[in-house]
């Protein structure tokens, strides 16, 4: 159960989704990947894609405008 | 991995008109407040385009633009938020506990405002035209601006005639798809035979949602299937709206707190749930309406209810159950008798030095009087070592029968 970090700062839409796929199909069940963004955008598609995946996903707001998006793999 | 565990005051699941207000109740009062929310902030609200009815905004406001306005002024009182889903919930006790697949958050209070989502067709491209594209669920929102113009309503329940005939005051026609027989509806008679009446009603008998229709842009038509015959009918609308049930977000609470046979939670006026300290607010509740406008109120209650709460469990621990003896005059300020016998309680704590009075009054609530199990007023209450020794109600409240229960 591994924990993993994906920076993604900076970065619009589709890219930190692209990105976040790429990894996510690397790691094992039970690992973590945190995500972190700053495009609104990526902010909705990010989490809905890992739900639709079946991960466990929260959306934690560190700053202002600034997400960090932490999917639990199924 | 273990869970990290997280105290807060109030932690209010659902993070829609309900849950912001309950929030911004809870976090102007300085209560430490978490607001739980599985997708967006905002709810089922960020989905309506036109928000129209909702007063204070005389030009119109859009769903998400006013839910915007709500979460920041959430943020501005202090309260937190964490996106994500909660898994578990341990209602019972005084010590609550709502959990996510990372934190247990502790909490004095909870409250649900969960919300609910229409049921859907599950037919073809549904998903591509919901909400502003096509598929309404809500005629008191989409009515205005289907004016003159031809619509599909899908369902023969009380919500799916009832909305049709409002319908009927600004569309052309209505074009009503019910799944049985002719004649067959499952709304109450007088609504049925209202809307057999109407010029501007049209029924189509046996028919179910075979496929959604139309461009990128919006829904085209609807095609629907006729039942009997497999015969499949291209109706052109320029809105469909489906009344076939609402489902409220309450699989989670279920077997813990009160709820209806399609899953509300039942509450009284006070948004209080079976549970002390559970309350629940908006769409998830057994209600009449369901908009926005009464979910505000929801949640204003439902947010001051949990304060009073905690303020009430604090005042208990720390006043009510103490080591030193004491007395609890359980009253009610309205009530002329209870009044005249306060100034004898008084009395009778100055002539003993080592008892101390306490005063409840059940006119603003209730709450101490149910934690002493105290139905009826007057009542006194004998509490020694942090623990209820007996009661003298009513009548027999003197000096003699107070002495007598300290002696036990």
């Amino acid at each position: 159960m591994a924990e993993f970090e994906l920076d993604c700062l900076g970065e619009a839409c589709p890219v930190p989704l692209m990105k976040t796929e790429k990894k996510m199909a690397g790691l094992k069940s039970g690992d973590t990947l945190i995500v972190h963004i700053d495009h609104s955008c990526a902010m909705k598609n990010v989490p809905e894609w890992a739900r639709k995946q079946g991960h466990n996903v929260e959306v934690e707001e560190v700053g202002d405008g600034e997400w960090d998006v932490i999917i639990e793999k199924c | 991995m273990a869970k990290t565990v997280e105290h807060y005051d109030v932690v209010v699941i659902g993070g829609g008109a309900a849950g912001l207000t309950a929030g911004i109740y809870c976090g102007r009062a300085r209560l430490k407040t978490l607001i739980i929310e599985k997708a967006l902030v905002g709810g089922l609200a960020t989905y309506t385009n036109e928000m129209e009815n909702y007063p204070g905004f005389p030009e119109g406001s859009t769903g998400l633009g006013l839910m915007e306005l709500f979460h920041r002024q959430a943020k501005k009182f202090g309260v937190q938020f964490k996106l994500t889903d909660v898994k578990a919930v341990r209602l019972e006790g005084e010590d609550k506990v709502v959990e996510t697949f990372r934190n247990e958050f502790h909490c004095k209070a909870v409250i649900l405002a969960t919300g609910g989502k229409p049921r859907l067709t599950g037919a073809p491209n549904e998903d591509k035209y919901l909400y502003d594209k096509g598929i309404s669920f809500c005629a008191t929102c989409d009515a205005a601006a289907n004016t003159d113009k031809t619509v599909l309503v899908i369902g023969s329940g009380d919500a799916a005639i009832e909305e049709g005939m409002f319908l009927t005051k600004f569309a052309k026609k209505v074009i009503v798809s019910v799944l049985h027989d002719e004649g067959i509806m499952d709304c109450n008679e007088i609504a049925k035979g209202e809307a057999l009446k109407n010029p501007k009603m049209e029924f189509l008998w046996n028919t179910t949602v075979h496929e959604f229709r139309g461009g990128e842009e919006h829904l085209r038509s609807v095609a629907l299937k006729n039942s009997k015959t497999g015969e499949i009918l291209d109706v052109p609308v320029d809105t469909c709206f489906i009344f076939i049930g609402y489902l409220p977000n309450t699989e989670l609470f279920r077997g813990m707190v009160d709820m209806t046979r399609g899953g509300y939670i039942l509450t009284n006026e006070r948004m209080e749930t079976r549970i002390p300290g559970v309350f629940a607010a908006g769409d998830v509740r057994e209600k009449f309406l369901r908009q926005v406008a009464t979910a505000v109120g929801d949640g204003a209650i439902a947010g001051y209810a949990a304060e009073k709460y905690i303020a009430e469990s604090e005042m208990f621990e720390s006043q009510v159950m103490g080591e030193s003896p004491r007395i609890v005059y359980v009253y009610n300020a309205a009530s002329a008798g209870d009044r005249e016998l306060l100034g004898a309680m008084e009395q009778y704590e100055q002539c003993r030095c080592d008892l101390k009075l306490i005063k409840a009054d059940v006119y603003k609530s209730n709450g101490i009087a149910q934690r002493l199990n105290v139905s009826e007023t007057p009542c006194v209450v004998y509490i020694r070592d942090g623990e209820v020794v007996g009661s003298v109600a009513c009548d027999r409240i003197c000096p003699e029968n107070i002495d007598a229960l300290r002696r036990t």
